[in-house]
């Protein structure tokens, strides 16, 4: 089918509305994430996993049990696994089968809808559901029941604190504020067992993003009418996912089980799998103990097992783009000085200072990570922030700071992180010292601290990370340093013709234009030094031998459970041991 | 009982003795006027027992080292704190970096000297200020008693319920990061317990004959209180601020660890073990060597605690 247009005008109201709605931003661009991806393939069926590819002599484990989690991921105990009513339950995702998923790609793809299709402004969207689609205790999964779920989300007896999310469903609004008591008005509807029509408030081309995410996932109606809030107990929990939850034992571990009711049940190859509630300071001992088969690292594992023969080709690097900046706050001394903020650019020994982050950084010349729409490699950018003590020194020349000396007191924050964060901006604090003879003090705040202290704009100089939400150069310029931004600005830096160069890549459909605005845009920022890239983020997990069928994305690297993409566990499978 | 030496008996003609002293009735004479109380048989005989505890002394001998390197820590260190050298990142220890380099390549003895700094100021500023916080309230609560010694008391208790930590923690994230904020987050929760000791202390001696005595032949409450009361009350003061000194430097520690204590560049103990300890199955040198430094001073303090409470307790004569 054809994909209706979706304007910008679209987006800004979705934008608005969620954000308004308690859906952070950040969450609401993520879900977004597949429509700047999206190809002309457009929705086509697909088998929910791909059955297993074996190399010659391999043979598929007899017990096919997963064991994974540790180095951050599943350190805290879920609240629930009712991501209908909680997007931010961090339950277990592979549970649950939405309409749509998204694939490695962030592309929506159908899921337990097998045809999606709209009118032709994109206003009216229909989904044909799968009929072999059920829940784990046997009984159909139905049209109806997404339209009980979604519906149950939007009840304002819910208190569901994320309802707005489907505030572009006709009726939703006013039914969720309890201005129309009738939830029949409200335009999710199902035409009998296994189609269901979705209403929407105005053209929206973006609609089968949303149903492809957490917040779109379906409950079981008679657990929840049976047990309240303890529906996703093990007990309890009816799901129509890829697996079941055999046992949760709160903050220890959850067991999940291959759900035979699944209709894709066949090709999931997995028959177990266990995921344990480890806090990330125990590290990569439980991995290394052989008590999980697949980790996330942290800095002060990553080292060891890299240079261990025995371990070196387990690990690898996933995506997790970001980049690390400092952010001089031009509207206190002594950065209010365009030469002193040039000198700290000149001084940041980027290659240096990655170092000591031990493989969780790379040296970075500019905002966007390489490999992603937006980045820059131009020698003309690259040479404008360039790491050069005697140019820094030199920009110092005629300010009160010649020679280095007179600096007031400097405080750099930072939120408390780990993944490297902390000795990465002490670096920076070495590299200042050595070079501008600039003593600063590291202050590291807790998180909520640090936010609301940053976006009043308190804070001297800032130690910062984006990751990146979507891979548009819209999400790393626009959404953190737009001067026209009224909440959630970073920064007190403004610069009129930076914010004209984002409103014309706004503005414009051709990539290729609409690219050369970024880039004179992280000229204009860099020359005027509203802010210093020092390091891109880089990620790494391990994953013993006999795990196979993680999938890769477009650029060949190993694509991991997270935030948007959650189809891991239905493709991973285990070989015997060689 | 005690064994006076021909010493202290020299001492005794020389001045007034502060336990059960028949010269506190001559007061006020410009005699006891000349000599301070102090100089009493009981410190000395003190410090003669204290001598003889070699566990004690060999506590004395590490505090007096430690004193040492922290005031000369700018002389001792082969280099700056803040050198540093991204080459060799977290090496083990060799013959240029006898302790190994820490995460940013920076000389982890270094390092240490200067932290010894950082933890000797804080044990000592921060009983400064307990000491000047707490004594006052327990004398004055202890002394005037009736409604003021009433009020007093249920306010230390009230500042008595708070867990000790939680409390640093709290009045640190108010305050910031940083040394003199430590010195008065820890002055400002560790007062309780020696201001509860003077108020006892104060309490039983205000009863004694001696003190009777003086307020019979008019002394004014101030003299009453400095000179007769608190001299004698001063023992068990001396063995808190003791005891008191490794606890403001292990709490100093605990917060530089979980990173609410002194700020970087600026190195302590706790914090680098803090720091260290992430990667302690990889580079186990950087909390390994700050944990015994901050092991060892713990010992020596409280050996020489125990010391000094030994030595002054009247029962171990």
């Amino acid at each position: 089918m054809k994909r209706p247009r979706i304007s910008d005008a679209q987006m800004d109201l979705l934008a608005a509305r969620l954000a308004a709605g308690g859906v952070g931003r950040r969450d609401f661009l993520r879900v977004a994430a597949g429509l700047a991806a999206l190809g002309a393939a457009g929705f086509d069926a697909r088998p929910a996993a791909a059955a297993p590819k074996l190399a010659a002599g391999e043979k598929l484990a007899r017990d096919q049990h997963f064991r994974y989690g540790g180095g951050g991921w599943f350190q805290n105990d879920p609240s629930s696994h009712d991501y209908n009513k909680d997007l931010y339950c961090s339950g277990v995702p592979a549970l649950w089968a939405g309409l749509m998923k998204f694939d490695a790609n962030f592309q929506p793809v159908p899921y337990v809808a097998e045809k999606i299709s709209s009118n032709a402004e994109g206003s009216v969207w229909t989904f044909t559901i799968r009929k072999d689609s059920r829940w784990s205790d046997g009984s159909p999964c139905t049209a109806k029941d997404f339209e009980w779920s979604w519906k149950r989300q939007m009840d304002p007896a819910s208190k569901n604190p994320y309802s707005s999310y489907f505030y572009d469903i006709k009726g939703a609004e006013p039914f969720n504020k309890g201005k129309v008591p009738d939830a029949s008005q409200v335009g999710v509807q199902a035409k009998g067992d296994w189609t269901l029509e979705v209403t929407l408030e105005g053209p929206r081309g973006y609609f089968p993003v949303l149903s492809a995410y957490l917040a779109a996932l379906p409950a079981h109606r008679p657990s929840v009418e049976k047990h309240g809030d303890k529906w996703t107990e093990a007990a309890n929990l009816v799901c129509n996912g890829p697996f079941t939850l055999e046992a949760w034992e709160h903050n220890k571990v959850m067991v999940l089980r291959k759900n035979k009711h699944f209709f894709g049940a066949k090709d999931v190859t997995l028959d177990k799998a266990t995921i344990p509630i480890i806090s990330v300071q125990s590290g990569a001992l439980p991995y290394e103990g052989n008590e999980l088969d697949m980790t996330s690292l942290q800095t002060g594992d990553l080292k060891r097992l890299r240079d261990d023969p025995r371990t070196a080709k387990q690990v690898f690097r996933y995506p997790f783009p970001g980049t690390w900046y400092l952010t001089p706050q031009v509207t206190k001394p002594p950065f209010d000085n365009l030469k002193v903020r040039r000198a700290v650019a000149h001084a940041i020994d980027r290659d240096n200072v990655v170092r000591v982050a031990d493989g969780f950084a790379v040296a970075a010349h500019s905002m966007i990570p390489p490999g992603f729409p937006g980045a820059v490699d131009d020698k003309k950018i690259r040479d404008i922030q360039r790491f050069d003590p005697k140019a820094a020194m030199a920009q110092l020349k005629g300010t009160p700071f010649e020679g280095g000396r007179n600096w007031p007191k400097i405080t750099l924050t930072m939120r408390e992180e780990g993944y490297g964060s902390k000795p990465l901006a002490e670096a920076v604090q070495s590299v200042l010292l050595e070079h501008l003879n600039m003593r600063t003090e590291l202050e590291v705040l807790e998180q909520r601290v640090f936010r609301a202290g940053l976006w009043k704009n308190d804070y001297q100089l800032v130690w910062i990370r984006w990751f990146m939400d979507y891979p548009d150069p819209h999400n790393e310029y626009f959404d953190t340093f737009y001067g026209k931004k009224t909440e959630g600005k970073r920064q007190a830096w403004v610069n009129d013709a930076f914010d004209k160069e984002l409103e014309a890549g706004r503005d414009t459909r051709d990539l290729k234009k609409r690219l050369a605005h970024y880039a004179k845009a992280e000229e204009i920022m860099q020359t005027d030094v509203g802010y210093i890239p020092v390091a891109w983020v880089a990620r790494w997990a391990a994953a013993k031998p006999q795990v196979r069928g993680l999938e890769k994305n477009k650029l060949g690297e190993t694509v991991v459970e997270g935030n948007i993409y959650f189809d891991m566990l239905p493709h991973v499978y285990m070989v015997e041991r060689a | 009982m005690a064994r006076w030496t021909p010493g202290s008996d020299i001492n005794v003609t020389a001045g007034p003795r502060p336990l059960a002293d028949p010269d506190a009735i001559r007061a006020p004479s410009p005699l006891a006027a000349d000599v301070p109380a102090r100089g009493s048989s009981l410190w000395r005989d003190g410090v003669r027992r204290l001598r003889r505890n070699r566990l004690a002394m060999a506590g004395g001998v590490v505090i007096v080292l430690l004193c040492l390197i922290a005031i000369f820590a700018d002389v001792l260190a082969p280099l700056p704190y803040t050198k540093t050298n991204f080459g060799r990142l977290n090496e083990a220890p060799s013959r240029a970096y006898p302790l190994g380099t820490d995460q940013l390549g920076r000389d982890l003895l270094s390092r240490m000297i200067y932290g010894a700094r950082v933890s000797m100021l804080v044990g000592l500023g921060a009983q400064l200020i307990i000491v000047a916080i707490g004594v006052p309230i327990g004398a004055l609560s202890g002394f005037v008693g009736g409604r003021t010694d009433l009020a007093l008391t249920r306010f230390i208790d009230v500042m008595y319920a708070f867990p000790r930590l939680l409390f640093v923690i709290l009045v640190m994230s108010m305050l910031g990061a940083g040394l003199t904020n430590i010195f008065i987050a820890i002055g400002l929760t560790g007062w309780v317990g020696i201001a509860r000791q003077t108020r006892a202390q104060v309490l039983s001696i205000k009863q004694k004959e001696y003190v009777e005595g003086a307020r019979a032949l008019g002394s004014r409450a101030g003299r009453l209180l400095f000179r007769h009361v608190l001299p004698n009350a001063l023992t068990p003061i001396v063995v808190a601020v003791t005891f008191g000194i490794p606890e403001a430097i292990f709490t100093e520690a605990a917060l530089s660890f979980i990173g609410v204590g002194i700020n970087p560049p600026t190195p302590s103990w706790g914090q680098m073990v803090g720091e260290g300890q992430q990667y302690i199955r990889s580079y186990w040198h950087l909390c390994v060597f700050p944990s015994i430094a901050i092991a060892v001073t713990m010992l020596a303090f409280t050996f020489f605690g125990d010391g000094v409470r030994d030595a002054l307790d009247p029962k171990m004569k």
